[in-house]
C-alpha cells in the first residue's frame, strides 16, 4: 500500500441544524426531513435511507409544519406564514402562498388527501382545497383565543381536533364550528402558573383523542363527550410529539428529555376482547429534544434538536431478522461539503452562509507508523467569504490550481479569482455571471482550471470556458426530451475528455467534452449513486451506489471492467454491505492504477484490484499485519480491501500527492458541544 | 368693629392701588360695550383721592392734590386702552405663530408622499382599468380600498395588496411596507414564544458540558467535566502575550548578532 503523511483536520466547524420535522410518506417509502435553518431533505428508506434530494434553506423560514397530500406532493408551512409546495422533479419550490393568518404553527392534509388544515397564530384553522397545479383557500372555521398548535383529522375526514394553550377544540368539518372545548389541566394532579401547551393531537377512528402537552402527559379524551378518559404522566419535561400507525395500534411519541415511548393497544387479559393503551417501550438515543416522530409501518422515526435522525425498526413488525433491522442513526452529511486544492494545499469548506478557504500546515519531521509528527507551520485560515442574502449555499468547489472559487444559491452563481503573492490572498469577484447557472446541484473545475462544469435543476449541464479573469459559456447538455432529471453528481476525467454526470433515476450519462456530445450511458441501476470518479489514465468510471455495491465501467471500451464483473460475480462481503453510511468520495493515485482510495463516514478503504477479492469467510477489517509474520500468512490472509478505521468519524478523505493524505474529521463530541441547552437530569450522587 | 384708617406706607399702599386698578380695568374689561363712565366711576374716581389723602398723612400736611374728575377718568381710560391692545398684540401674534406652524407642517407631509406625477397615474391607472374590464370590479374596489386604508384602518382585516404597477416599463412594484413591519414583527413574537417555552423561564434547562459531565461524576475513577478547560477565558491576553514574545525574540536575535 506505500506510507502515506496524513494530515489530521478537525478544524472543520461543522455543526449541522436541529431536524424540527419529519413527515414519513407510506406510497413510496421517502421521509421528508425539515431543519431549522429551512432545508429539507428527502430520504429514501428502501434505498438504504440515503439522501437522495433537498432543498436549500432559507434564513427567515422557520418550518414548523410538513404534510404529504395525495399524488406525491410535499407542502411545508412556516412562521413566515406562508404554505409552500415543493416541486421533487426540479428540485425547487413551485409557489408559496401567504395564509393571512399570521405565523402557521400546524399543517395537516386530510386522510382522503384533497384539503389542508392550517392552524395559524391568530386562533384561525383555515381550510385549503388542493387543486391539481395549486392550493385554494375554502373556508375558515370558528376563531379560537389562542394559537392553533397542533391539528389531527379523523380518519373519516368529518371532524378535527385542534390543541391549543391550555385547551383543545374539536371541530365539526362540514359545519366549521366548534363541537367541544376540553380544558387540559396544567399539572397531572396539581395546579401550575405555567400555561400548558398541546404540543400534539391524534384522533382515532372510535373517536378517541390523544394528547401530549408540556407538563409531561399523554391524555386520553373522548370526542362524543368530551371527557378525559385517561391520563398518562411520563416525564417531567414536555412531551413534544406524537405520531400513529395506520393501523392505529401503536402510537409513538418524542419527549423534552430525549426519550422516545411506544403505547400500544393490548388486549386487557390474554383473550379477552377489551383493549387498553399501555406504554411499552422506552428508547433513549437522543440527548436533546425529540421534536418529530413518525411512525411508519415498521419503523419508529424520531428527530430533534441533537440533529441525529434515529430510525427503529420494530422487531415484531419486522419480517426478516437480518441487518435491516438494526438501529439506524443518520448524523452526517451524505453529500461532500469539502473541496480540495491538491497543488497548493487548500481546503474548502462549505458552511450554510459562508465558506472557509484554510491552507494545511506542514511538518518536516519524519517517524515510524503511527507517530505524530510536530506541526513547523501551522494551517492557516486564509479566507472567510460570507454570502449575500438569506439563501443557504447549494454547492461550492475550488479549482485544482486554487485560483477560482465557484458557489452557487438558489438564486445566483458566484465566480472568485484568487491572486496569490507571497503569503496573502487578494479576491476578486468575475461579475454578471449568467442566470442560468444559479441553483446548481454540482460545481466542478477540469484538472487544469481551465472549465467549469456545472449541473443546474432544470436538468442542463453547462460547461464554462474560463481564461484570465473572465468567463466564456461554450455548451449546454440539455436532458433528454421529457423527462427533467436533476443532475446530482458529476466527475471529470483528469485529461478533461470525459464528463460523467448522474441523474435519479436514468443512470449515469458519460459525455464527451471535447466532440460536445453524449458519449454513452451506464446502465441504470435502482440504487442511487454516491459517489462517482473517473481514473487518471485508464478512464476508468467507478460508481459507488447507496447499497454499497461499487461498479467499474470503462469509458472507452463503453463497458464494465473484467474486474467489476468479477466482483459482481463473487459478490461483496458481508460485512461491507452492512455499512451504515454511504462512499461519498473517491479518489486514485496518480502512481498506481490499480488502487482505489474510497471512505464513508466511520472508515477508509483501499480496493487494490491486484490481490484477491475476499469471500464471506475471511477477515474483512485486517489490521495492518506484523512484520515478523511469515510471507506465506501473509498472502493467505491479504485481500483487496484495506480498511483502517483510525480516522473517525470522516467527512473528507484525499490523496494530495502520492504521499499524503488528508482527512477532515469531526468527532461527534465537538458539534454536541455546540448544541443548545438540554433538559436537566437528576441522578443520584452528583 | 371701627375699621380704622389704614396707617399705610408707601408700599402696601401702592400695592393695594394696583390691585384696586386692575379689578375695575377687569369689570371694565368685561363690559366692553358697555358705559364705562356710569359705573363705578366712584370707585374708580375715588382710589386716587384716597391714595393721596394716605399718602398725606405721612408725609407733611400739604394740601391735597386736586384732581378733577375728568383727568382721573381719562387716565383710566388710557390704561384700559393699553391693555387692550397689549392683548390684541398677544393674540395675533399667536395667531401667526399657528399659521406658520401648520403651512410648515403641510410642506413636510408633501415631501413625505410621492410626488405627484406617480399619484396622478395611480388614480389614472385604476380609472382606466374600471374602463377596461367592468367585470373586474372586486379588484378595483380591493384597489380603491387600498388607497382609503392609507387614513389608516384595521390593517388586519386589509390583505397586502400590491398596487399594480403603473410604468410602461414594470420596472417596479409598489408593496405597502405596513404590512411588512408587521408581519416581521409577528413572526419574531412567535419566535419569541417558542423561544419562551422551550428555554424560558421555568423549564429545567441545564448547559451541555454540565449534562455530558454527570457520567464523568459517577465512574468509580471519577473524572474532570467534558469541557474542563475554556479555552474563551483571556483571548486578548494569550494574544498579547504571543506578539510580545515575537517582538522579544526578533529584539534578542538583533542584539545578538
Amino acid at each position: 500500500m506505500g506510507e502515506f503523511k496524513v494530515h489530521r483536520v478537525r478544524f472543520f466547524n461543522y455543526v449541522p441544524s436541529g431536524i424540527r420535522c419529519v413527515a414519513y410518506n407510506n406510497q413510496s417509502n421517502r421521509l421528508a426531513v425539515s431543519r431549522t435553518d429551512g432545508t429539507v431533505e428527502i430520504y429514501n428508506l428502501s434505498a438504504n435511507y440515503f439522501q437522495e434530494k433537498f432543498f436549500p434553506g432559507h434564513e427567515s423560514r422557520a418550518t414548523e409544519a410538513l404534510c404529504w397530500a395525495e399524488g406525491q406532493r410535499l407542502f411545508s408551512a412556516g412562521l413566515n406564514g406562508e404554505i409552500m409546495e415543493y416541486d421533487l422533479q426540479a428540485l425547487n419550490i413551485k409557489y408559496a402562498m401567504d395564509a393571512f393568518g399570521g405565523p402557521i404553527w400546524s399543517m395537516a392534509a386530510s386522510p382522503s388527501g384533497s384539503q389542508l388544515l392550517v392552524g395559524c397564530e391568530d386562533g384561525s384553522v383555515k381550510l385549503f382545497q388542493i387543486t391539481p397545479d395549486k392550493i385554494q383557500f375554502e373556508r375558515n372555521f370558528d376563531r379560537q383565543k389562542s394559537r392553533i398548535l397542533s391539528l389531527s383529522w379523523h380518519p373519516s375526514g368529518t371532524h378535527i381536533a385542534a390543541g391549543s394553550i391550555d385547551y383543545i377544540s374539536v371541530f365539526d368539518v362540514k359545519s366549521g364550528s366548534a363541537v367541544h372545548k376540553m380544558i387540559v389541566d396544567r399539572q397531572y394532579m396539581g395546579a401550575s402558573k405555567r400555561k400548558c401547551i398541546v404540543w400534539g393531537v391524534a384522533f382515532l377512528s372510535d373517536g378517541t383523542v390523544i394528547s401530549v402537552d408540556s407538563a409531561g402527559k399523554v391524555q386520553f379524551w373522548d370526542s362524543a363527550t368530551g371527557t378525559l378518559v385517561k391520563s398518562h404522566l411520563i416525564a417531567n419535561a414536555d412531551v413534544q410529539s406524537i405520531a400513529v400507525a395506520d393501523q392505529e395500534d401503536s402510537f409513538v411519541v418524542g419527549t423534552a428529555e430525549g426519550t422516545v415511548f411506544h403505547f400500544q393497544l393490548v388486549p386487557v387479559t390474554s383473550n379477552s376482547n377489551e383493549k387498553q393503551w399501555v406504554r411499552t417501550k422506552p428508547f433513549q438515543h437522543h440527548t436533546h429534544d425529540v421534536r418529530t416522530v413518525a411512525h411508519s409501518p415498521t419503523a419508529l422515526i424520531s428527530g430533534g434538536t441533537d440533529t441525529h435522525l434515529v430510525i427503529r425498526p420494530l422487531m415484531e413488525k419486522v419480517e426478516v431478522k437480518n441487518y435491516d433491522a438494526a438501529l439506524r442513526k443518520i448524523t452526517f452529511p451524505h453529500r461532500c461539503l469539502i473541496s480540495c486544492s491538491k497543488k497548493r494545499q487548500l481546503l474548502l469548506f462549505q458552511f450554510a452562509h459562508h465558506l472557509e478557504l484554510w491552507r494545511l500546515g506542514s511538518t518536516v519531521a519524519t517517524g515510524k507508523n503511527g507517530d505524530t509528527l510536530p506541526l513547523s507551520k501551522n494551517a492557516d485560515h486564509l479566507l472567510h467569504l460570507k454570502t449575500k442574502g438569506p439563501e443557504n449555499i447549494i454547492c461550492s468547489c475550488i479549482s485544482p490550481c486554487g485560483s477560482w472559487i465557484a458557489y452557487s444559491t438558489v438564486s445566483r452563481f458566484f465566480l472568485y479569482r484568487l491572486n496569490y503573492e507571497h503569503d496573502n490572498i487578494s479576491l476578486k469577484r468575475v461579475s454578471k455571471m449568467p442566470a442560468f447557472l444559479r441553483c446548481a446541484l454540482q460545481i466542478l473545475f477540469s484538472e487544469d482550471s481551465t472549465k467549469l462544469f456545472v449541473a443546474s435543476n432544470q436538468g442542463a449541464l453547462h460547461i464554462v470556458q474560463l481564461s484570465g479573469g473572465s468567463f466564456k459559456h461554450l455548451h449546454a447538455f440539455q436532458p433528454q426530451s421529457g423527462t427533467v432529471e436533476a443532475m446530482c453528481l458529476l466527475a471529470v476525467s483528469p485529461d478533461g475528455h470525459w464528463l460523467a454526470a448522474s441523474g435519479t433515476s436514468a443512470g449515469v450519462h458519460v459525455y464527451d467534452v471535447k466532440q460536445l456530445k453524449l458519449h454513452c450511458t451506464v446502465p441504470a441501476y435502482n440504487f442511487p449513486v454516491t459517489a462517482m470518479a473517473i481514473a487518471p489514465n485508464t478512464n476508468n468510471l467507478v460508481i459507488a451506489h447507496s447499497d454499497q455495491q461499487v461498479f467499474e465501467y470503462s469509458i472507452p471500451d463503453k463497458q464494465y471492467t473484467d474486474w467489476s464483473r468479477t466482483v459482481q460475480k463473487q459478490g461483496f462481503h458481508h460485512l461491507w454491505l452492512q455499512r451504515d453510511t454511504p462512499i461519498t468520495h473517491i479518489s486514485f493515485h496518480p502512481k498506481r492504477p490499480m488502487h482505489i482510495l474510497l471512505h464513508d463516514a466511520y472508515m477508509f478503504c483501499i480496493i487494490d484490484k491486484s490481490l484477491p477479492l475476499p469471500n464471506d469467510k475471511t477477515l474483512l477489517y485486517n489490521p495492518f499485519p506484523p512484520t515478523n509474520e511469515s510471507d506465506v500468512v501473509r498472502r493467505r490472509t491479504a485481500h483487496a480491501f484495506k480498511i483502517s478505521k483510525i480516522y473517525k468519524p470522516l467527512l473528507f478523505m484525499d490523496l494530495l500527492d502520492e504521499r499524503t493524505l488528508v482527512a477532515v474529521e469531526r468527532p461527534l463530541d465537538d458539534i454536541i458541544a455546540q448544541l443548545p441547552p438540554p433538559i436537566k437530569k437528576k441522578k443520584f450522587g452528583t | 368693629m371701627v375699621q380704622l384708617r389704614p396707617r399705610a406706607s408707601r408700599a402696601p399702599a401702592s400695592a393695594e392701588a394696583m390691585v384696586d386698578e386692575g379689578q375695575p380695568a377687569s369689570e371694565e374689561e368685561e363690559a366692553e360695550h358697555g358705559l364705562l363712565l356710569g359705573q363705578p366711576s366712584s370707585g374708580a374716581a375715588a382710589e386716587p383721592l384716597e391714595e393721596d389723602e394716605e399718602g398725606d398723612d405721612e408725609f407733611d400736611d400739604e394740601a391735597p392734590e386736586e384732581l378733577t374728575f375728568a383727568s382721573a377718568q381719562a387716565e383710566a381710560r388710557e390704561e384700559e386702552r393699553r391693555v387692550r391692545e397689549t392683548v390684541r398684540r398677544d393674540k395675533t401674534l399667536l395667531k401667526e405663530k399657528r399659521k406658520r406652524r401648520e403651512e410648515l407642517f403641510i410642506e413636510q407631509k408633501k415631501r413625505k408622499l410621492l410626488p405627484d406625477t406617480i399619484l396622478e397615474k395611480l388614480t389614472t391607472a385604476s380609472q382606466t382599468n374600471i374602463k377596461k374590464s367592468p367585470g373586474k370590479a372586486k379588484e378595483v374596489n380591493l384597489q380603491k380600498k387600498n388607497e382609503d386604508c392609507e387614513k389608516g384602518n384595521d390593517s388586519k382585516k386589509v390583505k397586502v395588496q400590491k398596487v399594480q404597477s403603473v410604468s410602461q416599463n414594470k420596472s417596479y412594484l409598489a408593496v405597502r411596507l405596513k404590512d411588512q413591519d408587521l408581519r416581521d414583527s409577528r413572526q419574531q413574537a412567535a419566535q419569541a414564544f417558542i423561544h419562551n417555552s422551550l428555554y424560558g423561564p421555568g423549564t429545567n434547562r441545564t448547559t451541555v458540558n454540565k449534562f455530558l459531565s454527570l457520567a464523568n461524576k459517577r465512574l468509580p475513577v471519577k473524572r474532570a467535566a467534558v469541557q474542563f478547560l475554556n479555552n474563551a477565558w483571556g483571548i486578548q491576553k494569550k494574544q498579547n502575550a504571543k506578539r510580545f514574545k515575537r517582538r522579544w525574540m526578533v529584539r534578542k536575535m538583533k542584539t545578538k548578532k
